[in-house]
Formats: structure tokens, C-alpha cells, sequence
């Protein structure tokens, strides 16, 4: 059975750095995976793989079974894959509301002109457009903050608007990179929750890069591990927890004496 | 592939009730076409030659300020040559009147009075300009994919400069009509008088016109700017990563900018070509036009299209009233860049208007919801 996101051998080098190679994935429709590892073992790079900031080097990128290799980002997140940032890049001098509005760009049909000329068919997709950000501004619990500048907003609103922003892309894949960093442990429990619903409510598929390993182990029904750019492990959370490399690898000692 | 979005079902559900479409479309658009009414017939006449010219002279810069935020305020880019757009405008509209005149009527002289014959010629010359300037706006747009920030600045600054250079190197004006006559329009398209400028066109400009085309930019800009499309341009200027992550087309995008931008700007060109008291030469639209430009915006706000209107204001009017240091204007302006980038970058109103401000705010609640 394959996957909505299957990747296969993808390597790419700055330099002489070979941040990722031959890394693979196997994304189950509405599944919800979790990619970990030490700092800087390449999960960013993957994610920016993934979503065309980078073209790899070698390997294969399919989503639904569509060919991602050698789209731009704007392509592949329109052919359904969002993502949020680890470092928040939010559109943070607009309103929270047209932050999310942004994504609906991908979604209009209406042209340019008929937007100047405020057609009746243009202001009905810009009310469908605000209804539909208001719902989503809902479900993340961000309502009443919709006329605020985004720059203002405490941290983990901010992280939040930001998976309200990929959410309003209709996208059939989530990536989520360190959706917890910086939030406190009520605003994790909350996320925890968050994440769940969302792709219940939405019928999605997440990727889930975190370090909160509380989290990803309770969250997550498949995790792979990466270490120094490459799959050091992959499975279950059990399996993975329990894997000697695994362990070498956040620990930095040999196995033998881990387990010894 | 992707997802359907609903979006399409949800907006067919909320179709507007006519008297919002009203609201929204039509009386803004009837809007357009009283303002400059009103200034022809009312103000004009009431304030006399030298305000009136004042007038033409605001709205022209109005126009040309608007336009350029939308490269500069709305989508992030920095360019400095938007004279050049101005002065390809102005010379497509002078050769459309000029020879295009004589061509009709054997001269260069206004024909028919107020939507007479003459200006309706007025008027196709200003739309060529647009159509001209804004293919040059899309050839100077292309490397702005490539170039950020000084590069790109770089790139328009050079293309203005290229383009007073051209006009320096064209020839002498045809003048006599039997000549006029018998010439191809290829070659007549060189002859528009090099360093001396372009003159003898006929004087078309008139409050109606500048005000017009005045409502229309702003029209443009701030319908732009409050619906899907304007959010994409914004969106680069915020962060150009996260624009693409979410879907924006930003090659696209910033091409549109440079072109809609050149073609009001092909506009500005075109008013100011056939204005009383203005000499259309390859000097008046050099770099110290679209520096001028460039402080209104700076000054008004990068991406608020009032702060740009008042700003306009503001330029043409503070030299009128100065015009025994008229020497030191450009210090002036140079200074001017030099603390708003220090005090503040954004502009006095930043992305905002004028009526989010808050003293304003309470002015203008009822309408602005
Ligand atoms: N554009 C780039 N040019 C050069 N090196 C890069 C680039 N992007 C990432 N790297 C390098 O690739 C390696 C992997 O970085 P990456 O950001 O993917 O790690 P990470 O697993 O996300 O780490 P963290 O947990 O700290 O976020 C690092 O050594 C990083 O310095
Ligand atoms: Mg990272």
C-alpha cells in the first residue's frame, strides 16, 4: 500500500555537507508521523525539501501519486501540501485575518480585473474567503484576535496562527516544524489537542517535526528518526524509543554501554 | 491532486444584495467620474489659472505615487526608475497627438472642445501610453525576479537613465504638414526632438483628465489593496518564503506589480506631455523626477494609498510655496529620505490609512466598518 506523501532516496549537499541523504518516507493517508533527531541532523532541510525551497539532488517526491520534483513551493503547496516555519514567518504587519486570507489566494478563481472592478462574483469570493478564515481562526481559538497585528501577537498564538494560515490552503499534507517550540506546558496540552482535531476535522495527514518527546511519543503512530542527515530508525514508537542507535544518537555514546 | 476548497460553493451562497453591490462597485466607480466633474466646472474655475495649475500638477503626482506604491509599498521592491515609465508614456501619448493630428486635421493643434474629437484622441493617446509603458514595465520587471533589494534599484535606476539617453539621441520634429504627411509612421516614430524635448503638443491636460485618471489610480490601488489579489502583493513585501510557502505565485505577482505600476505611471506621462506650462525633454523626467517619486512614497507610507495621495500633495505644494530655495529642493528631499529611513522606515502611515489612524479612526468608524 502506498502512502499520500511517499519519498524515496532523497539526497541533497551544500558544499561539501551532505545535510540529507537518501533519506525516505512513506506517509500514510491520514496518518500522522513524527520525523525527530539531534539538532541539525537535517529535519528542517527535509521538510524544505519536501515543499521546493530545495531541489534535491537525487530522489523521488510524490504526493496522491503526482510528481512534486522540480515544482516551485507555490505549486506544490497548491497541489496540497502546507507547512508552517520553525522560525514563525508570519505576514507580521498585516491582521491576523488576512494572514490567513493569503492562503485563500491559492483557492480564487476570481481575476485581478474583476477584483478592481468589485464584480458581485468578486465580493462574494471575498466574503467566502473572510467566512472561511473566520472558521479556521475558530477552531484555533484565534477569533477575537482577527484585527490584531500579526507582530503582536504572544508566541504561541503565533504559532498557532501559523498552522491556521497552512490550514486555510485546504491542503491534503501538514507540516508541522516544532509546532511546541516555545510554548509552555498548558499551551503543549493544548496543541497536543489541537493537532488531533485538526486532522480529524480536516481530514489530514501530518508530518510533525518536534523535540518534546513527551509529545511525539503520545501523538505520533510511526516515527522516523534522522541523525546526521541520514534514516537512523523507523517504526513505531516503541520500536524507535528502544533502538539502540537511537539512543547512541541523542545520547552520543556507543550502544553497548547504553544498554550495558 | 489538490483538494476541492469549497470556497466556490461557500461564495456562491453569498451572493451580495444589490444594495451592497451598489455600495461597493457602482457608487465608487460614479465617484470617479463626479470628482473630476467637480473639479473642471467647480473648483477650477472658482480658484483661477494658478491654483488650477497647481491642481494638474498634485494630481499628476498623485497619480504617479499611487502607481509606484505598488511596487514600492505593496510588494516590497525597491525601484527608482518609475520617470522612465513616465517619460515612455509621455512620448507614445505625444506622438499619438502630434502626428496623430496631423494626420486628421493637418496640425497640432486641440480639436473640439470639452470630449470633443480632440480629446477623445487624448484619451487613446493616454491609454497607448499605458499599454507601452507597462510593456516596458514587464521588461523591467523579468530581472526583478533574479535581483533583491540594491540590485534591483540598481536595474531601474539604469533603465531610467537608458531611456532619457535614448530620447537625447532622437531627431528634429516634423513640423510641415505636407511632410508630416507623406512620412511613415515608423520614422516619424524617432522624430520627437532629442534634448530639446517634445513641443508643440497639443494642450489636452485639464482638470477633468488629472482627476480622472486620478480616481481611477486610486480606485485601482485601494480595491487592489483590499481584495485577494493586493493581499499577494503584500504578502511578498512580508515575507517572500512564506508568500510561495502559501501558495503565491511570486514571480508572477511582482511582474504584475512592475506592470500595473508602469502603466499609471505610462499615464502620469501622458497628462503631463500635454499640460499647459511643461516641456516634455528627456531633463524633466530623469532621475531627479523619480527620486521625487520615490519621497512621496517614502514619506506617505510604503503601501498606504493615502499617506501616498497626501504626500503628493505635500511635495507639490511645499516647493510652490518655497520658491526662493526652489535651489535647495533636492537637498531637501535628500534630507528628508535620509531621517524618514533612520526615524521611520515605513513611511508616516506605514501599510495603514489614513482612516485606521486614530484620530482619524473615530472620524471615519461609520464607514469603514
Ligand atoms: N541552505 C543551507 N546552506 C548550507 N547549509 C545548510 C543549509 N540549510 C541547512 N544547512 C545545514 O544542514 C544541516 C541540517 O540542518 P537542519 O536545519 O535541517 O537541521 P534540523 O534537524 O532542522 O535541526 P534543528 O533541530 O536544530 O532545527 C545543518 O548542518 C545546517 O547547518
Ligand atoms: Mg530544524
Amino acid at each position: 500500500m502506498t502512502g499520500i506523501l511517499e519519498v524515496q532516496g532523497v539526497s541533497i549537499a551544500f558544499g561539501g555537507l551532505k545535510a540529507v541523504q537518501d533519506f525516505r518516507l512513506s506517509l500514510r493517508e491520514g496518518g500522522l508521523q513524527g520525523l525527530i533527531g539531534p539538532n541539525g541532523a537535517g529535519k528542517t532541510t527535509v521538510f524544505n525539501l519536501l515543499t521546493g525551497v530545495y531541489r534535491p539532488d537525487s530522489g523521488t517526491v510524490s504526493l496522491g501519486g503526482h510528481n512534486l520534483i522540480g515544482l516551485k513551493p507555490h505549486q506544490i503547496a497548491r497541489a496540497g501540501m502546507a507547512r508552517t516555519f520553525q522560525n514563525i514567518r508570519l505576514f507580521a504587519d498585516l491582521t491576523v485575518l488576512d494572514n490567513i486570507r493569503i492562503a485563500s489566494h491559492a483557492r480564487t478563481w476570481t481575476s485581478t480585473l474583476a477584483s478592481v472592478l468589485r464584480t458581485p462574483g468578486a465580493i462574494a469570493a471575498e466574503s467566502a474567503i473572510t467566512e472561511h478564515a473566520m472558521e479556521l481562526l475558530d477552531v484555533l481559538g484565534l477569533a477575537d484576535r482577527a484585527q490584531e497585528t500579526a507582530r503582536n501577537l504572544p508566541y504561541g498564538d503565533q504559532r498557532r496562527l501559523e498552522i491556521a494560515r497552512a490550514l486555510a490552503l485546504d491542503p491534503e499534507v501538514l507540516l508541522l516544524d516544532e509546532p511546541a517550540a516555545g510554548m509552555n506546558p498548558q499551551e503543549k496540552i493544548a496543541l497536543r489537542g489541537l493537532i488531533r482535531t485538526v486532522r480529524e476535522r480536516f481530514s489530514l495527514s501530518v508530518l510533525l517535526i518536534e523535540h518534546d518527546m513527551g509529545l511525539v511519543m503520545d501523538l505520533c503512530e510511526q516515527i522516523t528518526v534522522l541523525d546526521h542527515g541520514t534514516v537512523i530508525a523507523d517504526g513505531s514508537p516503541e520500536s524507535v524509543q528502544g533502538n539502540p542507535r537511537v539512543i547512541e544518537a541523542y545520547l552520543g555514546a556507543p550502544s553497548a554501554e547504553v544498554s550495558a | 491532486m489538490a483538494r476541492e476548497s469549497g470556497l466556490k460553493a461557500r461564495a456562491a451562497a453569498l451572493a451580495p444584495e444589490p444594495m451592497t453591490v451598489l455600495k461597493q462597485s457602482v457608487l465608487p466607480l460614479v465617484a470617479a467620474f463626479v470628482i473630476p466633474l467637480i473639479f473642471h466646472f467647480g473648483i477650477g474655475p472658482s480658484v483661477g489659472a494658478y491654483p488650477s495649475k497647481v491642481l494638474l500638477d498634485i494630481g499628476i503626482n498623485v497619480v504617479l505615487a499611487v502607481s509606484l506604491n505598488l511596487v514600492n509599498g505593496f510588494t516590497g521592491q525597491f525601484s527608482i526608475g518609475h520617470a522612465g515609465f513616465m517619460a515612455v508614456g509621455g512620448y507614445t501619448a505625444g506622438l499619438v497627438t502630434y502626428y496623430g493630428g496631423y494626420r486628421i486635421w493637418g496640425d497640432s493643434l486641440p480639436h473640439g472642445g470639452f470630449l470633443g474629437a480632440g480629446e477623445m484622441l487624448f484619451l487613446v493617446a493616454t491609454i497607448a501610453a499605458a499599454l507601452s509603458a507597462a510593456a516596458f514595465g514587464y521588461l523591467v520587471g523579468l530581472p526583478s525576479l533574479r535581483l533583491r533589494g540594491d540590485y534591483l534599484a540598481l536595474v531601474t535606476l539604469g533603465f531610467g537613465e537608458i531611456v532619457r539617453v535614448m530620447i537625447q539621441q532622437t531627431s528634429d520634429i516634423a513640423t510641415d504638414a505636407t511632410e508630416i504627411a507623406a512620412t511613415s509612421w515608423p520614422s516619424l516614430l524617432w522624430k520627437v526632438g532629442g534634448a530639446l524635448g517634445f513641443t508643440g503638443l497639443p494642450f489636452y491636460t485639464s482638470l477633468f483628465w488629472v482627476w480622472l485618471w486620478v480616481s481611477l489610480t486610486v480606485l485601482v490601488a485601494s480595491r487592489l489593496k483590499t481584495s485577494t489579489h493586493g493581499r499577494a502583493f503584500l504578502s511578498i513585501r512580508e515575507d517572500e518564503i512564506a508568500a510561495e510557502a502559501m501558495g503565491i505565485p511570486t514571480t508572477t505577482i511582482k511582474v504584475r506589480a512592475f506592470v500595473m505600476s508602469a502603466a499609471f505611471a505610462g499615464v502620469a506621462g501622458s497628462l503631463f506631455a500635454h499640460e499647459v506650462g511643461t516641456t516634455l525633454n528627456p531633463g524633466e523626467l530623469g532621475f531627479q523626477k523619480s527620486f521625487e517619486v520615490v519621497i512621496m512614497v517614502v514619506l506617505g507610507g510604503m503601501g498606504s494609498v493615502s499617506g501616498c495621495v497626501l504626500a503628493a500633495i505635500v511635495v507639490t505644494v511645499l516647493p510652490e510655496l518655497l520658491r526662493s530655495v526652489d535651489e535647495y529642493r533636492m537637498v531637501a528631499y535628500a534630507l528628508t529620505l535620509i531621517l524618514m529611513m533612520i526615524l521611520r522606515p515605513q513611511g508616516l502611515f506605514g501599510l495603514r490609512e489614513i482612516w485606521e489612524i486614530w484620530p482619524f479612526k473615530a472620524l471615519f468608524r461609520s464607514e469603514a466598518k
